[in-house]
């Protein structure tokens, strides 16, 4: 592994993520013996060749259309998948929202599920506990807190994990298309929340349809077209030349 | 060393991977918990009742013989049969969140661990019950107890990776051990193993290691320190082995679920 560049949060060098899309999967022994030359795979090569650099405390949006790899770009930031070939380095603590309430155990109590979910994004007892009233101040709950999640409607739900999620104190917050978490009042919260961390010198890379927010939010914008960087710069720019191509 | 690091930040998680492992395993039946006690005592019955009528076994203390032999093997085939699945059974938040993918094969060993050393005391019980008592010799207990302990987490390690890519090793594996079962002295005493076999004691690691248990509750000697010495030699190894092997797998893993 190389070193980072000073004041680098991340680096993605010379990265193509290749996936091999099966038609019908081989999971057993003996299929793959039988089927081995059988040409049910087709290789896909969803990023090419990406050559990214962000800084501490930038806020940084990955814009693009459905299928054009910011996703999977966004999950092998987080290490959840790992690069074909190039490499995708980060520092600092990092924490991703990719789809809320991983791991939330439904017959368990919205409290204990908070320390399920802090723990899985490597927090210890006592971090939790510290940061325990926060979450369940953020997340509106506390009347419902000591009750099952499987209770909870859906929106309390994903309010709950995002409370975990954003109280984490990350340095680096991957956050891929949740800022429709709940109704207006609490969607106008995080994202304040979100400026919040944004101005404490937080890296932010968030995933996201809705160019309104980019704006007030981001100050570099990145555009990913069939697995490429197609423009990467400052927000308004790199939005214009965007949707004068989706029209 | 990498792992330690892991182990570090990620002990919480850890902590409450097993304490899930251990409520939520018998959650709905009517006596909890307390079927992870009864499984094994259930099972050395059947074999107290059957196995005196159709073998010549002249063991005194036949039951605390079984029970000696029985309580260890129930922690190396839980360990290995619901360490084979630890990761994949938790497909969903290993597509959904990082995390070191080893926390899974350690917290389900480890809660296994947990069961075992609880179950140790149905051993004390029952070795005082018979008349059989106790002596010093069980304070090797701990030490068998972590040979077998590292040992279970190189096979897991191993077996939760490769099951990911192929599905097959569950069968393969239930079949070994139905063998390893019988080529372990749990049923019988190791003299009357074939002279021609005997080899098959020397290289499975599980016989010196019942043999050890049974040392120290049973016969209330010290255990065989030659042996100990070379099962957690090859424990140590496998032990790398394995996290090597999980290591160079678990990258792919988000992608095979």
């Amino acid at each position: 592994m190389k070193v980072m560049k000073r004041g680098n949060a991340i680096e993605v060098k010379n990265m193509t993520k290749v996936f091999n899309v099966y038609f019908d999967k081989a999971n057993t022994l003996k299929e793959k013996l039988l089927f081995w030359k059988r040409g049910n795979k087709e290789v896909r090569t969803v990023l090419k060749d990406i050559n990214v650099e962000i800084k501490k405390g930038e806020t940084v949006a990955l814009i693009g259309t459905n299928g054009s790899g910011k996703s999977t770009l966004l999950k092998l930031m987080t290490k959840i998948i790992y690069p074909t070939k190039g490499t995708v380095q980060t520092k600092g603590k990092l924490t991703s929202l990719l789809e809320l309430g991983a791991g939330f155990h439904p017959d368990f109590s919205g409290r204990e599920n908070i320390y399920f979910n802090a723990s899985i994004f490597g927090l210890s007892k006592k971090e939790i506990d510290k940061r325990l009233d926060d979450i369940i101040a953020f997340s509106e709950l506390e009347e419902f807190i000591d009750n099952p999640v499987r209770t909870y409607s859906s929106g309390m739900y994903m309010r709950l994990a995002f409370s975990v999620a954003i109280n984490v104190d990350a340095d680096i917050l991957l956050i891929d298309e949740i800022l429709a978490v709940g109704d207006q009042h609490f969607q106008d919260k995080c994202f304040k929340k979100l400026e919040s961390l944004r101005d404490s010198n937080k890296t932010i890379v968030i995933v996201t349809h809705s160019l309104e927010s980019v704006k007030k939010l981001c100050n570099r914008a990145i555009w990913i077209k069939d697995g490429i960087v197609k423009e990467d710069g400052n927000t308004k720019d790199v939005i214009e030349k965007y949707l004068k191509e989706c029209q | 060393m990498g792992l330690v690091n892991d182990l570090r930040h990620y002990r919480e998680f850890l902590k409450s991977n097993v304490k899930k492992d251990i409520r939520g395993k018998y959650k709905g039946s009517f006596l909890g918990v307390l079927w992870s006690f009864i499984n094994p005592l259930l099972s050395v019955l059947v074999y107290a009742i059957v196995f005196p009528y159709i073998m010549r076994i002249k063991v005194e203390n036949y039951l605390i013989y079984l029970i000696t032999g029985i309580i260890p093997w129930t922690f190396f085939t839980s360990s290995i049969n619901m360490g084979l699945i630890s990761v994949l059974s938790n497909a969903d938040i290993i597509k959904k969140v990082y995390f070191p993918r080893i926390i899974l094969p350690i917290s389900t060993v480890t809660s296994c661990l947990v069961n075992f050393l609880i179950s140790c005391l149905i051993i004390v019980l029952f070795c005082l019950g018979s008349g059989l008592g106790i002596s010093c010799q069980i304070l090797w207990l701990p030490l068998i107890a972590i040979i077998q302990y590292i040992m279970l987490l190189g096979f897991t390690f191993i077996l939760s990776a490769i099951e990911m890519y192929m599905r097959d090793i569950e069968h393969i594996v239930n079949f070994i051990l139905s063998m390893a079962f019988y080529v372990t002295p749990i049923l019988y005493t190791p003299d009357i193993f074939p002279e021609k076999l005997a080899w098959v004691l020397k290289v499975n690691p599980m016989a010196y290691l019942v043999n050890a248990y049974r040392s120290i509750f049973f016969y209330q000697k010290m255990p065989d320190l030659i042996g100990l010495g070379v099962v957690s030699i090859f424990s140590i190894f496998l032990f790398m082995i394995g996290y090597l092997i999980f290591e160079k797998l678990q990258k792919g893993f988000a992608e095979e679920v």
